[in-house]
C-alpha cells in the first residue's frame, strides 16, 4: 500500500517535470496549430490526473483494509533482498557495458555468462568455466562471423597487430 | 484468388519456409523452458528481424508464437511445470498420464491437438480479417486517433483491479513514444542534447527490457531452480493417437476451437484464459467427468487445442485494427512496424502480399510444428534439464549481444537495462505491462493523426466528435473506462471477504 503512494507521488512529480519538459521544447512554424509540445502536455497533464487518482484511491483503500494486514519485518526484508538480488542483475549489465569496449566482445561476453551462472547459484567450477568459454565462442561465431555484427574488439587488436 | 495466390507464394517460397523452421523450432524449445513465455520467445527473435525482407520477418515471429504454444506443453506433461502460462491447464491431466506412464500419449494428444486448434485458428483468421479490412475506406485520421486511444483504453481497462495502473501505463508509454525528433516540425524533444535519442528510442529495445531483462531479474529473486529436474525415464516417447481416439475426443476439441476461438478475438483474453475454460467445458460435457484430474485425455486435448487456436485468432484484432491483445502480438506488430508496415484496415489494400503471405506461412509453421515436434521432443528434454543459472546467462548473453545487432550501439543497451528496471519494478508494484508497450507502438501513430486532423480544421478539436467513426470508438473508449471504474468503486467499497479456511 505505502509502495503505492509513493509511486503515485514519484509518478505526480514527474507528470510536471514532464510538463515542464514539454513547454521548454522549442516553437517552430512548421508545426501547424499543435506545436511539437500539444501532445507531450496533453499526456502530462493525463499522468498527473491518473497518478492523483492513483494516490486518492490507495489513501482509500488504507482507510478500509485494516492494520492487521501488515506485513513483518522479517519478509519485508526478504522482499528487499530479492529486490536487490533482481538488480543485481542490471549491475552485471551494466558492468558488461562499461567493460566491452575495453576487453573486446569475446572476453566480456565470457565473463558475463560466468557471472550470470554464478550469481544465480552456480558454484565456480570447471564446468562453469568451461560453460562461459564455449559460450562465449559460441556468441562469437553466431554474431561476428555467422550475423556479421561488428561487435567491439576491445584492445586485443592494439595488442596483436 | 489473389489472395491464395500470395499465400501459395509463400508456402513455396524458401525464405519464408525457413522462418517458419527456424520460429517453430525456437519457439518450442524457448516454450519448453519454464520462464520463457512466447513473448520472450518472441523478443529475443527481434533483433535479428531487422535485416529480414518484412514477410519472412512476420513469419518468423508468428512461427514462434506458434512453436511456444506447443512447447509449453511439455514440461507440463513431463516435469509438472507448464512452460507457458497457457500449458497450465494441461499439468493437470497431463502430468497424471505422465504419472501413469502414459506420458508419450499426452505429448502426442498435445501435438495433434495443438495443430488440429493452430489450422482451424487460421482458417478463422484469414476469413475473418479480410471483412475487416473494408473497413479501411471509413477511417480518417481522427478516425485512426480514436482507435489507438480506444486500444490503449482496452488494454489498460483489463488490467483487473488496476485500471488507474493500466492507464498510466498506457501513457507512460505514449510519452516515452514523444521522445526524439518531432516528426512534423522536425524539433527535438527531450533528447538533452543526446544524439543517440534523436530517432527516438526504438520500441524493440523498450520491448526487450521490459520483456527478457525484467523476467531475467525476477527469475534471479526466486527460488534457485532445482538442478535437472529428471523426467522419469521411458515414458517420454511421444505416441500419436489413432484417428479413432481423435473421434472419439472431438467434443473436447470442438470445445477447444471454438472456446480459442472466442478467447483469441478479444483483446487481454489470451491462451491461459481459453485453456483454463475449455478445460472446465470440455470436464461438464465430457461422458467421463470423473476421469478428469486421474488423467484423462480429454483434459489434455481440450486445453491444447484451444491455446493454439489463440495463437492464430489472437492475430485477428491486430492484423485488422492494429490493435494487438496480447504481449505476443505486441511483438508480432513491432515486427510488422520495423519494416514500415502499419497493420489496420488499410494493410490489406496497400501490402496484400505480406498479409496473406502471413497466412501461407502460418500454415506452413503449424504443418511444421507437427512434424518437428515429433522429433524434437529429446533436445527440449535436456534443454529442461540445464540448469537454470545456465539457461539465464545464456538469454543475457543472447539480449546483450542481441541489442548490439540492431544499431552496433552500446547506449541501445543502456537503454534495454533501464527498459528492464521499469518493467521490474512495474511488475512489483503491480502495473501491467502491456499497455505501456501498447501505448510506445501505438505513440506515433496516435499522435500523427491528431495533428494531422487538427491541421486540416486549423486546430478545431470539434474535429473529433463531428467524424462518426472517431465519435462511436470515442464513446467505446469512455464507455469501457467508465465501466471498470465503476466496477473498481464497487470493489474498494465492498471488499470481498475472505473465509477463513476450516481447519483440518
Amino acid at each position: 500500500m505505502r509502495g503505492n503512494l509513493i509511486v503515485g507521488l514519484l509518478l505526480l512529480i514527474f507528470s510536471v517535470v514532464f510538463w515542464l519538459g514539454a513547454d521548454a521544447i522549442p516553437k517552430s512554424r512548421l508545426s501547424g496549430s499543435v506545436g511539437a509540445d500539444g501532445l507531450p502536455k496533453m499526456l502530462a497533464i493525463a499522468l498527473g490526473v491518473l497518478s492523483a487518482g492513483l494516490i486518492a484511491q490507495t489513501l482509500l483503500m488504507m482507510r478500509t483494509v485494516s492494520a492487521a494486514a501488515s506485513v513483518s519485518r522479517e519478509k519485508k526484508r526478504e522482499e528487499l533482498s530479492l529486490y536487490l538480488r533482481g538488480f543485481g542483475m542490471v549491475a552485471i549489465g551494466a558492468a558488461y557495458l562499461a567493460l566491452v569496449s575495453y576487453l573486446g566482445y569475446m572476453l566480456t561476453i565470457a565473463l558475463l555468462l560466468l557471472t550470470v551462472a554464478i550469481y544465480n547459484g552456480k558454484r565456480p567450477t570447471v564446468g562453469a568455466l568451461l560453460f562461459a568459454v564455449v559460450g562465449s565462442v559460441f556468441f562469437y561465431l553466431l554474431f561476428v562471423q555467422v550475423l556479421e555484427v561488428p561487435l567491439p574488439a576491445g584492445f586485443w587488436p592494439r595488442l596483436i597487430g | 484468388m489473389e489472395g491464395l495466390y500470395y499465400g501459395w507464394q509463400a508456402v513455396t517460397s524458401m525464405p519464408v519456409l525457413l522462418a517458419a523452421i527456424g520460429g517453430v523450432t525456437w519457439g518450442i524449445l524457448g516454450g519448453a523452458l519454464p520462464g520463457i513465455s512466447p513473448s520472450i520467445a518472441m523478443a529475443l527473435l527481434l533483433p535479428f528481424t531487422y535485416n529480414l525482407p518484412p514477410l519472412v520477418a512476420v513469419v518468423l515471429l508468428a512461427a514462434v508464437y506458434v512453436g511456444a504454444e506447443y512447447g509449453g506443453s511439455i514440461p507440463a506433461i513431463l516435469i509438472r511445470t507448464p512452460g507457458t502460462n497457457s500449458a497450465a491447464a494441461t499439468v493437470i491431466d497431463g502430468y497424471e498420464m505422465q504419472r501413469q506412464g502414459r506420458g508419450g500419449e499426452a505429448l502426442g494428444l498435445s501435438l495433434v491437438g495443438g495443430t488440429i486448434g493452430g489450422l482451424f485458428g487460421l482458417i478463422l483468421l484469414s476469413t475473418l480479417t479480410e471483412p475487416l479490412s473494408s473497413l479501411a475506406l471509413v477511417f480518417t485520421p481522427p478516425a485512426y486517433f480514436a482507435l489507438g486511444i480506444l486500444g490503449i483504453s482496452i488494454i489498460g481497462s483489463l488490467s483487473e483491479g488496476a485500471l488507474l495502473k493500466g492507464l498510466i501505463a498506457g501513457v507512460l508509454g505514449m510519452m516515452i513514444a514523444t521522445v526524439g525528433t518531432d516528426p512534423i516540425s522536425g524539433v527535438s524533444r527531450f533528447t538533452f542534447g543526446n544524439p543517440n535519442l534523436l530517432e527516438g528510442i526504438h520500441f524493440i529495445l523498450i520491448m526487450l527490457g521490459v520483456f527478457a531483462v525484467a523476467e531475467l531479474m525476477v527469475q534471479a529473486g526466486e527460488e534457485r531452480w532445482t538442478e535437472g529436474t529428471k523426467p522419469v525415464e521411458g515414458n517420454t516417447r511421444l505416441r500419436l493417437p489413432s484417428l479413432s481416439t481423435l473421434w472419439r475426443l472431438r467434443r473436447a476439441q470442438g470445445i477447444g476451437c471454438v472456446l480459442g476461438a472466442v478467447e483469441g478475438a478479444i483483446p487481454g483474453g489470451g491462451g491461459s484464459v481459453a485453456a483454463f475454460l475449455s478445460y472446465n467445458e470440455a470436464r461438464r460435457w465430457s461422458k467421463e467427468p470423473e476421469k478428469f484430474g486421474k488423467g484423462s485425455e480429454e483434459g489434455v486435448i481440450a486445453p491444447e487445442t484451444a491455446n493454439n487456436v489463440v495463437s492464430a485468432t489472437a492475430i485477428v484484432p491486430t492484423l485488422s485494427f492494429g490493435i494487438p491483445g496480447s504481449n505476443s502480438t505486441a511483438i508480432l506488430l513491432g515486427g510488422f512496424l520495423i519494416h514500415g508496415l502499419q497493420p489496420g484496415p488499410l494493410l490489406f489494400t496497400t501490402n496484400p502480399e505480406i498479409v496473406y503471405g502471413l497466412f501461407g506461412g502460418l500454415f506452413t509453421a503449424n504443418i511444421l510444428m507437427f512434424l518437428i515436434g515429433t522429433v524434437i521432443l529429446t533436445p527440449c528434454i535436456w534443454l529442461v534439464r540445464r540448469p537454470k543459472p545456465y539457461l539465464m546467462a545464456a538469454i543475457f548473453g543472447l539480449v546483450v549481444s542481441g541489442v548490439y545487432s540492431i544499431d552496433h550501439s552500446l547506449f541501445d543497451l543502456g537503454v534495454v537495462l533501464i527498459a528492464g528496471v521499469v518493467g521490474f519494478v512495474m511488475r512489483k508494484f503491480g502495473f501491467p505491462t502491456l499497455p505501456l508497450i501498447l501505448g510506445l507502438v501505438l505513440g506515433y501513430m496516435i499522435e500523427s493523426n491528431y495533428r494531422r486532423a487538427l491541421l486540416i480544421t486549423n486546430g478545431d478539436h470539434m474535429v473529433f466528435l463531428q467524424d462518426g467513426v472517431s465519435l462511436g470508438l470515442l464513446a467505446c473508449a469512455a464507455l469501457i473506462i467508465g465501466l471498470s471504474a465503476w466496477r473498481e468503486i464497487r470493489r474498494i467499497r465492498n471488499p470481498v471477504k475472505l473465509e477463513e479456511a476450516p481447519a483440518h
